[in-house]
């Protein structure tokens, strides 16, 4: 009797040890969080439910939890775990230059982020970008012939323009325009960046050519055309999920990253600008849509 | 003045001071003040925006606040009326204008149009509130003779109760003004000229200078227009109302 007491005991915590394992270290809770605009918080849930659909558990609180200074401070202080970032835009607020290579900023903001927070690593980034995009209403487009960015300046002073505020103090703006493109327009009107008066000025016809974000729902709703960069001046934003070292340690690293970086490729900016339109105009629910493009894809069944 | 291009020595954990050295370079820098976006066509903008906003204002509310203030009918309602109206945000206004006047005109309806109709909406309530205090509020025992004496209703109002509420009314165009030039600032979001494109366009370029230079041109031109008035106040004051209300001072009656 004594000795098959023993080797149920035996047994049993070998099970135990066994099924600990075997779940991929979920034990540990992933802390999600994210910016809080639609863009970033539909990404954030899709990363959550990637990782749930592989039996990681996730705590959401964190998503839309507030604006990058917010979640930068939050990432760093294990507030949150992981987060989606711009690895052009991000890279600024971390202290480095973004230039117009993806592969460049992505090496550049791992850099700035090895000493963050005790370490924080950047996994593989999507294919999409939401970046600066300079946008025609379609009548403009086929009155003037305009498909990219170098078509525009012959026509440059005919056109009405909106600008970002910090155009003319952005390199990336008025810099750029005028040495990559020969674009100095005389008729322009500066209102915020990838805002509503922005979108309502081409809207209302105030304007012909306006700056707004590449995936803001406003461009597809209305047909309008984004002007290809065809120089590369814009910097590369593809999106990134941030996530600390202490956690991948936590976690089979594997399987988490294998996990996030098979939903990053399958994200390309008409996906990216799609999700963000069913969110912010569609008024559908975030896990939702999350949910129904994971199934879409094939990635959760 | 030679403008320098010397970087200003900064004291570590100074900011307000760093501030104010910003805010006097870029006042005091010559090329700020000319050109179509200089200080002198903004100020220009800013104040034939705010001009045109209070004269549509006056318009409206004077005659109504005579009315009200003379027949004495609807006093309250007309009140409270013009206390929500003055509860009403400028900026969620001026975005709900805004498609209705672009559609009139893509040009102006969208810089200048709804900005005007948001100043007007600010000024009418304190001119009407005054004007209409001021009619209501003159000594009955004048009326009443004046009404023994044969004087017709439009005499009367011509003659006793507008001069009288003069006081009044200017007041509250007075208190209009002033926050019309202060909340004029708002129309920038949308692309209008002003001082307010100073503000929009400082905190976009993260220039401090810009930013609260602008904040200093508001500041002085609302003073300047509170000045402005109390010299106007000083003028129209009639001699008479001075000796009546050393003898019984004015009740405000509403």
């Amino acid at each position: 009797m004594r000795v098959f007491r023993k080797l149920a005991l035996g047994a049993s915590m070998l099970a135990l040890a066994l099924s600990a394992c075997s779940t991929g270290g979920s034990g540990a809770t992933i802390k999600i969080g994210s910016d809080d605009f639609d863009e970033a918080k539909v990404v954030a849930e899709i990363y959550a439910e990637a990782l749930e659909a592989k039996g990681f558990t996730v705590d959401r609180a964190g998503i839309g939890l507030g604006t990058r200074d917010v979640t930068k401070a939050a990432i760093e202080s294990g507030q949150i775990d992981m987060k989606p970032e711009y690895i052009g835009s991000g890279l600024g607020a971390y202290g480095g230059t973004s230039s117009n290579s993806s592969e460049q900023n992505k090496t550049n903001l791992q850099q700035a982020l090895s000493a963050k927070g005790g370490g924080i690593t950047v996994l593989d980034y999507t294919p999409a970008q939401d970046t600066n995009a300079f946008v025609v209403r379609k009548e403009t487009a086929d009155q003037y012939h305009l498909i990219k960015m170098s078509d525009v300046a012959p026509v440059q002073n005919q056109l009405k323009w909106a600008l970002a505020t910090d155009c003319p103090t952005n390199p990336l703006c008025a810099k750029a325009l005028k040495d990559s493109y020969s674009l100095e327009p005389t008729n322009v009107t500066l209102l915020g960046a990838c805002s509503g008066p922005m979108a309502q000025a081409l809207l209302k016809k105030t304007v012909d050519v306006a700056e707004l974000c590449s995936t803001g729902p406003e461009i597809k709703t209305n047909g309008w055309v984004v002007l290809a960069d065809d120089k590369q001046t814009q910097p590369a934003d593809n999106l990134a999920p941030i996530v600390r070292n202490d956690l991948l340690a936590k976690v089979d690293q594997a399987k988490f990253k294998d996990a996030l970086n098979a939903v990053s490729a399958k994200i390309d900016t008409a996906t990216l600008a799609q999700l963000y339109y069913d969110v912010a105009v569609g008024h559908k629910d975030l896990k939702d849509v999350a949910s129904a493009w994971l199934k879409s894809v094939g990635l959760v069944s | 003045m030679r403008r320098s291009r010397a970087p200003v020595r900064r004291e570590p954990g100074a900011p307000v001071v760093n501030l104010v050295i910003d805010t006097l370079a870029w006042l005091t820098d010559p090329s700020h003040w000319t050109g179509p976006a200089g200080i002198p066509t903004r100020l220009g903008e800013h104040l034939a925006l705010s001009g045109v906003s209070i004269a549509i204002a006056m318009l409206l509310a004077v005659p109504i606040g005579i009315y009200i203030g003379h027949t004495r009918r609807f006093a309250r309602v007309a009140v409270n009326a013009a206390n929500l109206w003055r509860a009403l945000p400028s900026l969620a206004l001026i975005g709900l204008v805004l498609p209705v006047t672009a559609a009139i005109d893509p040009e102006l309806g969208f810089k200048v149009y709804p900005t005007l109709v948001a100043m007007v909406v600010l000024a009418v309530p304190p001119i009407l509130i005054n004007t209409q205090a001021g009619v209501a509020g003159v000594d009955r025992d004048l009326v009443e003779a004046a009404r023994a004496m044969g004087m017709r209703e439009s005499q009367l109002i011509r003659e006793i109760e507008l001069p009288l509420a003069m006081p009044a009314l200017v007041a509250g165009i007075r208190s209009a003004a002033v926050q019309v030039v202060a909340t004029a600032t708002l129309g920038a979001i949308f692309g209008s000229g002003g001082l307010g494109r100073y503000l929009v366009e400082g905190v976009a370029q993260l220039d401090t200078g810009m930013t609260f230079g602008g904040v200093v041109l508001v500041a002085a031109l609302a003073l300047s227009v509170e000045g402005g008035f109390v010299v106007l106040q000083r003028l129209i004051h009639s001699p008479g109302l001075s000796r009546i209300e050393q003898v019984r001072p004015a009740s405000a009656r509403t």
